[in-house]
């Protein structure tokens, strides 16, 4: 139970641990799961895993074998052929390493950025008195409801007076700052860094700048990973806006693929989903590794909400 | 000499240390905050507002010269049989998904919320639609329910249904694009229902218990009312984002001809309309997209009022 | 403590991805940095069968790299004129096709006028008409030609044979003399057809060929629009309502991916056939390789349907060397090569005449003299008169019979509908 608290949410350290007593009374209290219990969730795991192995199927077979029926459901030989498929330009329509590297570009840049923007203001949330903090505060969770993706057309006409289109740019920018980035250091902030060793910090004649560098940052860092690697999922997987403003001739990987798939002249399922499948890896790969940290971050936000 | 000096200037270097902290202590605090505020104005805040302002002109990205045309643009939307009917289908499939996406993550969640072995296993499984990206999950789901060569159809033949042309019917799109938008999002909710579950203090349910109530009734009337502040939050992201849905009804389209959403459009969300008039059908006018832009926040700040006064009357019912 | 090292070790791992990416980033840009090739940019929709007129051009030119970016007909053509219209994005050779050429027409600042670099030449050595539809209101030639379409209908003899219909293209031809003639031939095979195949693949594809020979069809030579007052075009839309109704029409959406895998499945024995159709068939299903024949096309000789032209937008960075491949890629062998190996007819007048287009028999045709039958029929043809929205016209009647065929919608509802969305796209 204990590893749950380290991941859920930094609680104080009293409250969490009655809570966790509570819990663990209420868990056994209720019900030791039983086989039933286990059953139903096996299935829902494999309903939520069994698209991802599909794609997996359907790649590693090659096209026609795609539209046998009854269907294949194990995976074949074809994989690396279809991988080497695809990324030789004289089979696909784009470029698909030029997109992936794309897209680590762009979702590298965004995650580094919008945690310095959110760990800056959310430190001037926390921990700095000035005049409109709150009002400001507010402005920012209410931001964070708002659908900034209908202003899609100035901003595309903003782009087009900046000379940014078709450039990552025009991907990265408008997601380097994050309104529940900002929110969600606040929070932390609050709690992990103690009014007390801000207030030592500037009797020892530490001006902000330092305080914020030595003091805040190196505490956030739990934080910041978290906030980092949900704000890298979101920009490789983002879509709408790269298929705005860039063309295939300079893709993120979601365009490409897409592109792949929009292209009926020859339908190629077992290539369309191989593109999907390897466009999925890099984040499965990360989620394998920092999965619970993800899970924790996403249930640590939900509890702050 | 040197004495005068130090005297003189002590008191001044002391005074300028005590300025340059006091600005400091004035300043900084907007300088760390100044970053979001700057980037976002332009970004975020900026073309949000501007858009209520093209939408009043007839701007078209080919014709350079654009004119106020007052509300001429909403007044025409208000009679655009295609817009009522792609909020019309937004909406159908708003409910499809959302519904029972949230009563299946709230049942997951509590499920979840017992004492289980391979608890992180379970956790990471029911998370992995969250991290496939939306192209994936429309690519993947639409080859799932292909007419002639899908899995679905493979399996509902199998209890000796005939083959569904999902993508085709009306019902049927919206159906196969609600499973796509509740397969991804289900588990993530029943996360942060999981969340909220784990701090509700046992006592709560302890009394419950004192007052006779069995499991269900205690989940009724304790767990759902303490948890409402979450159900209220993924109710409010729901409709922000269900009501912004285009990724996968755009991918579902067999033939990308401007994202009409089918051949009567059928499965066209106001996203897709927004996009058709904006980027996706040779016409490009950016005035009449901007009122369908500005038009949908009202509704999503309209919907999501009335969906937040509808959770709450819940719990004021409980 | 525990608590402290537990959370210290998503940051490393997370650092250190980053780093990876980084270092991924900078390998890229300093290969990119290293190569002093020129690239050059292609873009195509569909298949235009440059592929390998591209390698022999890249051995023959060491320094000249290309790439190739391919997508729908009309994604490709939004994309251009948004790539045009923002001056960002659009590649160094653009394929345009000739349902779009009038809207590019009246955008000529947008494109390399060709004449400065010499294009006049090449453009005379094409037939009048079509090159003068790459002409420009104010008198430049923004394009040259890739292609014509040409008309035919290719058909399965196999399944004619088995549906008790003949099966030899000059028999064949004179099944139809009329489109009203092609549908009784239709339900003549139809009463007999194997189960699960029908007569045409879609109705959209009936309706253009009509259209295709029809003259003025959407647009008068003033450039009016005539949808809803030209007979013509309610006369095409009437013989695929009529198709269908008798149960002759697949229903298959035109070039979706059930439309290419209904060529593998036999889902239909005939369709009406542009020389650039022959692409989609010998790559759809190589399986049926000699069961496929080419007869004439109903309702007389001429008509053309589809047909493009590659031209240079002035965002272009490499305007002489996009030029010189241009003129390689429209050149009178890429021509032929392409129409040999691809089907896409050639648009020069000599290469038209010429023995090697005139005398190729296409053994996946059952070595029909295909050469002879597209040729004779572009050599003939009378020109249509263009507007800017040809093509945007063109698909949205090929949605309006769609819902016909998917039961969505009477034909009158979906006529009307039709009527409707040409207003829309037509006003700015």
């Amino acid at each position: 139970m204990a590893d749950v608290h380290v991941t859920a949410a930094p609680l104080p350290a009293a409250a969490s641990r009655t809570a966790g007593r509570h819990r663990r009374h209420l868990a056994r209290r209720f019900r030791g799961a039983g086989p039933g219990t286990y059953l139903l969730l096996a299935l829902i795991a494999l309903v939520s895993v069994f698209p991802l192995y599909w794609s997996l199927v359907v790649a590693s077979h090659s096209n026609s074998a795609v539209a046998a029926y009854p269907p294949v459901l194990v995976p074949g030989g074809n994989l690396i052929k279809n991988i080497d498929r695809l990324f030789n330009s004289g089979v696909v329509n784009v470029e698909f390493w030029k997109a992936l590297m794309n897209s680590a570009i762009v979702a590298t840049t965004v995650a580094v950025a919008a945690v310095m923007t959110s760990a800056m203001a959310g430190f001037a949330f926390a921990k700095l008195r000035f005049r409109g903090n709150r009002a400001l505060f507010l402005a920012v969770v209410v931001t964070m409801m708002v659908p900034v993706q209908l202003g899609v057309i100035p901003l595309y006409i903003e782009m087009i007076h900046f000379h940014w289109l078709n450039k990552l740019q025009a991907v990265i920018a408008p997601n380097v700052v994050s309104a529940f980035g900002v929110f969600f250091m606040r929070q932390y902030i609050v709690q992990a860094v103690p009014n007390e060793l801000v207030d030592a910090a500037r009797v020892d004649g530490c001006n902000t700048m330092r305080i914020f560098w030595h003091v805040v940052l190196p505490a956030v860092r739990p934080a910041a990973a978290v906030l980092g690697l949900l704000t890298f999922l979101q920009a490789w997987n983002d879509y709408f806006w790269p298929l705005v403003v860039l063309s295939s001739s300079n893709p993120t990987v979601q365009v490409a693929v897409s592109s792949i798939a929009s292209v009926n002249y020859f339908p190629d399922y077992a290539l369309v989903l191989t593109g999907t499948f390897v466009s999925v890896l890099p984040l499965l790969v990360l989620f394998l590794v920092l999965g619970r940290q993800i899970i924790g971050g996403i249930m640590q936000g939900a509890v702050k909400a | 000499m040197s004495a005068t000096t130090t005297t003189a200037s002590t008191p001044s270097r002391l005074s300028l240390r005590e300025r340059l902290h006091r600005a400091d202590g004035r300043l900084s605090p907007y300088v760390y905050v100044a970053p979001f505020f700057a980037i976002f104005g332009v970004f975020g805040l900026y073309p949000l507002l501007y858009t209520g302002y093209v939408s009043l002109t007839n701007r078209n990205l080919l014709n350079p010269g654009t004119r106020w045309v007052g509300l001429d643009n909403y007044s025409n939307l208000l009679h655009d049989s295609y817009f009522w009917n792609a909020v019309g289908n937004t909406f159908g499939i708003w409910v499809l998904s959302t519904i029972p996406q949230l009563l299946m993550a709230l049942g997951l969640a509590h499920v979840l919320n017992t004492r289980l072995r391979v608890r992180t296993l379970l956790r990471m499984s029911i998370l992995v639609p969250q991290v496939t990206s939306l192209v994936a999950v429309a690519l993947i789901f639409t080859q799932l329910f292909d007419y002639r060569y899908g899995l679905f159809n493979w399996l509902i033949g199998l209890v000796g249904v005939g083959k569904v042309n999902w993508e085709a019917g009306d019902f049927t799109s919206w159906i196969a694009l609600s499973v796509m938008v509740t397969w991804r999002w289900t588990g993530y909710n029943a996360l942060l229902y999981l969340a909220a579950m784990q701090s509700i203090p046992d006592e709560l349910y302890e009394a419950a218990e004192v007052d006779g109530a069995g499991r269900f009734r205690q989940f009724i009337h304790v767990t759902i009312p303490q948890i409402r502040p979450t159900i209220v939050f993924t109710v409010i992201i729901s409709t922000i984002g269900g009501l912004q849905l285009f990724t996968e009804p755009y991918l579902f389209e067999p033939l990308k001809q401007g994202a009409t959403g089918g051949s009567a459009r059928q499965y066209q969300t106001v996203v897709m309309y927004l996009y058709e008039k904006a980027f996706g059908s040779g016409e490009f006018k950016f005035g009449y997209a901007s009122a369908i832009a500005w038009s949908l926040f009202l509704i999503t700040i309209v919907f999501s009022l009335v969906n937040f006064l509808f959770v709450s009357r819940i719990r004021s019912a409980h | 403590m525990r608590t402290m090292t537990r959370r210290r070790r998503p940051t490393k791992a997370v650092l250190m991805v980053i780093a990876a990416a980084a270092l991924a980033c900078a390998v890229v840009v300093a290969s990119a940095g290293a190569a002093s090739k020129t690239t050059l940019r292609v873009d195509v929709f569909g298949d235009f069968g440059y592929k390998p007129l591209y390698k022999q051009y890249m051995k023959t030119h060491p320094n000249i790299v290309i790439k190739e970016d391919s997508e729908d007909y009309q994604p490709h053509h939004d994309g251009l004129v948004k790539h045009l219209a923002t001056g960002a994005g659009a590649d160094d050779v653009v394929a345009i096709e000739v349902g779009f050429v009038s809207k590019f027409d009246n955008t000529p600042q947008y494109f390399v006028d060709l004449r400065k670099l010499g294009g006049m030449k090449e453009a005379t050595q094409y037939p009048k008409w079509k090159y003068e539809q790459a002409i420009a209101k104010d008198g430049s030639l923004i394009g040259l030609g890739t292609d014509v379409g040409s008309l035919a209908i290719c058909y399965r003899a196999d399944l004619f044979k088995q549906a008790g219909l003949p099966s030899d293209p000059t028999a064949v031809s004179k099944l139809w003399p009329t489109w009203g003639d092609y549908l009784k031939a239709g339900k003549k095979f139809q009463a007999n057809a194997p189960s699960g195949t029908y007569f045409y693949d879609s109705g959209s594809n009936i309706y253009n060929a009509i259209i295709a020979q029809a003259n003025p069809a959407y647009y008068n030579k003033a450039g009016k629009l005539l949808v809803s007052s030209n007979p013509k075009v309610k006369q095409a839309w009437n013989v695929a309502v009529q198709g269908y109704q008798a149960g002759l029409d697949a229903g298959l959406a035109a070039y979706s991916t059930a439309w290419t895998t209904g060529f593998k499945k036999s889902t239909f024995a005939s369709v009406t056939c542009p020389a650039w159709m022959m692409g989609y068939i010998q790559t759809s299903a190589p399986a049926f390789k000699g069961d496929w024949n080419v007869a004439d096309v109903p309702g007389g000789k001429g008509g053309s349907w589809g047909g493009s032209f590659l031209a240079i937008p002035k965002q272009s960075k490499h305007q002489a060397e996009a030029w010189d491949l241009l003129k390689f890629l429209t050149s009178p062998e890429s021509q032929t090569y392409v129409f040999k190996h691809t089907g896409n007819l050639p648009s020069r007048t000599a290469v038209l005449k010429s023995s090697a287009v005139q005398g190729f028999k296409n053994p996946f045709f059952q070595n029909a003299p295909v050469g002879k039958i597209f040729a004779r029929n572009a050599l003939a043809l009378t020109p249509q008169s263009l507007g800017p929205n040809q093509g945007d016209i063109q698909t949205a009647v090929s949605n309006a019979i769609q819902r016909v065929e998917q039961k969505k919608q009477s034909p009158d509802q979906a006529w009307a509908q039709f009527l409707k969305d040409v207003k829309s796209v037509t006003s700015t």
